[in-house]
């Protein structure tokens, strides 16, 4: 009996009194669509955010020493190196020179980075997020895809000048663009030389920013750092852990805040598709007692509320699926802008990658589509199983 | 097989049995219906007619007794068994005719075939032959709602007939028609009995019960056969 021909002939049926339903249906529709199209949004974003993220992780230095001064922080001389021979287990330490420069045409700020990644470790997976060119040699700088446009208008220009502070020009020539994929990372950045550096910003020989520490074990890391407090005690010495803990509190409450939101409104639309699939008006519970009558078993009544179930929820997860990726990618998911401010702040012109992932999307179908079809067929089992004779009178 | 198409004995048929609201609607029916005949089932309103045909319309099975249509017993035959055997052999025309107003007089008539798995050309095909005999051809793409009660009752027996039952059953068909579409009704009705179907019908209208292709009239009373 589960025959392709009575499916086919059910399938039929029941698109059809979906059309003869149809303000009904649509109503539906557009309140489904509403809900896949905010939950996939919420998805697609706090995905991005979170691979964001970890690339930053990923890039971070298991420890970073920064000097302190009166509670700010200052260059720290290069010779603390020394200082931290003793402690064993430490297998690399790289200084490194950051800060900001302004661009006074344009009123943008990059960030300036300084690091020889010749003599660091790890220091060529740099290379891989290169997308043409090459690490910087002497006078030569990797641009972000921001700096880029800015910088050579995206075109092919070559050298460029920035200012010293005592306003003397410096010149580089363009080694490279980092890849777009790496854009919340690189894409205000200029990446050179630690000599380059130091010169660009006027600071002394034996002076970085930070000292970034890579350890033999990872384990290790608390201790190390540890031990490197004691002996530097004006220092402080941050854990790439600590700098996790620093992102999840920015995202991680945001998120939270808005998946509560999310959830409210995903119970409000249960609530919702229970009454409008559930609610059988007299006029469909007529039609079920006559289907019955004249020979419609009621495996047959739950296919035909099954195939109307199946196909609202379709086309609704197609529609909101879709207007859900147009809405990140081409409007950067701006009705999530106001809720996850911290990222927004932090880089306002990033162009978000939306995520789509098989598991994620497979959760938001199993929060909608379930629950829906559950609220279709159920009531539509109560009402298949009346007696065939409240046809009769 | 002609002797006894429909066979009750004993039959009794309680509504709502056991609550405050039982009704005892059938009591101790005894009645064999030979094939290829026509009989009527006449009684005053809730005396149990409507009650009496849906049992032998395989809507439901007697409360006690034994009810054997077309050579099964329905006794205890669990609900989709009596579906099967009830879209095989019985051709339903109703009171109120119980046709779907927003679909069109096509797809009204073909609706029993849909969970056979039938094809929409197999489909149309069989109603048009229906169509065409009933005279509704040119009706076939109106919506139910928009055709006069004569017509109504005309796919309301076509939808009956698109199996091509044995057994037609028709609970008080001329309560919605006037005398012309009456005797219309019931010459369809010959045709159907000529045809050699076993044709059933309820009504207290004498324009039923004196009609000539009338072979029998079983008189009920309170739940009851009433023998005169
Ligand atoms: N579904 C039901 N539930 C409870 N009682 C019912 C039901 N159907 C019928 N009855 C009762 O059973 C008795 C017989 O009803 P039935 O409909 O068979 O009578 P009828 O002879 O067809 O009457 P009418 O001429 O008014 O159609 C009546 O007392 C009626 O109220
Ligand atoms: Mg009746």
């Amino acid at each position: 009996m589960m025959s392709f021909a009575r499916q086919a002939n059910i399938i039929d049926y029941s698109l059809s009194s979906l059309w003869r339903r149809r303000f009904k249906s649509l109503g539906v529709m557009v309140v489904f669509a509403g809900v896949i199209f905010l939950l996939a949004s919420f998805q697609m974003t706090t995905k991005a955010l979170t691979n964001a993220a970890s690339d930053i992780l990923a890039f971070a230095p298991e420890i970073t020493i920064q000097k302190m001064k009166a509670g700010r922080q200052e260059s720290i001389p290069l010779e603390y190196k020394e200082k931290l021979a003793v402690i064993l287990g430490i297998r690399a330490i790289t200084p490194r020179i950051w800060g900001y420069y302004f661009n006074e045409t344009s009123g943008a700020n990059y960030t300036v980075l300084g690091l020889d990644p010749f003599s660091m470790p790890l220091g060529d997976q740099l290379g891989e997020a290169i997308d043409t060119g090459a690490l910087p040699l002497d006078h030569e700088a990797v641009l972000g895809q921001g700096v880029f446009a800015e910088l050579a208008g995206g075109g092919d220009a070559v050298i460029f000048s920035l200012f010293r502070p005592d306003l003397s020009l410096k010149t580089f020539s363009r080694a490279g663009v980092f890849k777009a994929e790496t854009n919340i990372l690189t894409y205000d950045t200029l990446f050179m030389n630690l000599d380059d550096a130091r010169d660009l910003f006027s600071l002394p020989a034996d002076m970085a920013t930070d000292l970034c520490v890579t350890v033999a074990n990872p384990n290790e890391v608390q201790t190390i750092a540890k031990k490197i407090a004691a002996l530097l005690p004006d220092t402080r010495v941050v854990t790439r852990q600590q700098i996790q803990k620093t992102y999840q509190g920015v995202f991680g409450w945001r998120s939270g805040f808005a998946s509560i939101c999310l959830l409210t409104a995903l119970a409000a639309f249960i609530i919702f598709a229970w009454d409008k699939a559930s609610g059988l008006t007299p006029e469909e519970r007529k039609e079920i007692s006559i289907l019955k009558i004249i020979g419609w078993q009621t495996s047959d009544v739950l296919t035909l509320r099954f195939w109307e179930g199946v196909t609202v929820s379709t086309v609704s997860f197609v529609v909101g699926y879709t207007l859900a990726y147009v809405h990140v990618s081409f409007f950067e998911a701006s009705l999530f802008r106001p809720v996850l401010l911290g990222w927004s702040v932090l880089h306002p012109a990033l162009r978000l990658v939306p995520s789509v992932e098989l598991g994620e999307t497979l959760l938001i179908l199993c929060l909608t589509v379930v629950p829906y079809l559950a609220a279709t067929i159920i009531p539509a089992w109560r009402a298949a199983i009346i007696p065939a004779d409240s046809a009769l009178n | 097989m002609t002797a006894s198409f429909v066979a009750l004995e004993d039959v009794c048929k309680i509504y709502n049995q056991g609550q405050p609201n039982q009704v005892r609607a059938l009591h101790n029916i005894n009645l064999v219906i030979a094939a290829n005949s026509m009989v009527c089932l006449q009684g005053a309103s809730g005396s149990g007619k409507s009650t009496l045909l849906s049992i032998i319309g395989c809507v439901f099975p007697p409360t006690s007794g034994r009810a054997t249509i077309a050579g099964k017993a329905l006794s205890r035959m669990p609900d989709r068994f009596l579906t099967i055997h009830r879209r095989n052999t019985i051709g339903f025309i109703f009171q109120h005719f119980n046709i779907l107003p927003d679909l069109t007089v096509l797809e009204n008539i073909t609706l029993p075939l849909m969970p056979l798995g039938i094809g929409p050309g197999a489909r149309k095909e069989r109603a048009e032959r229906l169509m065409e005999m009933l005279s509704i051809g040119h009706r076939s793409n109106f919506p139910a709602r928009q055709i006069s009660g004569g017509e109504l009752q005309r796919v309301a027996i076509a939808r009956a007939l698109i199996n091509d039952p044995p057994i037609v059953l028709a609970d008080e068909p001329t309560a919605h028609l006037d005398h012309t579409l009456s005797l219309a009704f019931m010459e369809i009705m010959r045709e159907l009995q000529r045809a050699g179907k076993t044709i059933i019908l309820t009504s207290h209208d004498p324009l039923i019960t004196q009609h000539p292709a009338v072979e029998r009239i079983i008189a009920i009373e309170d739940g009851e056969i009433h023998v005169p």
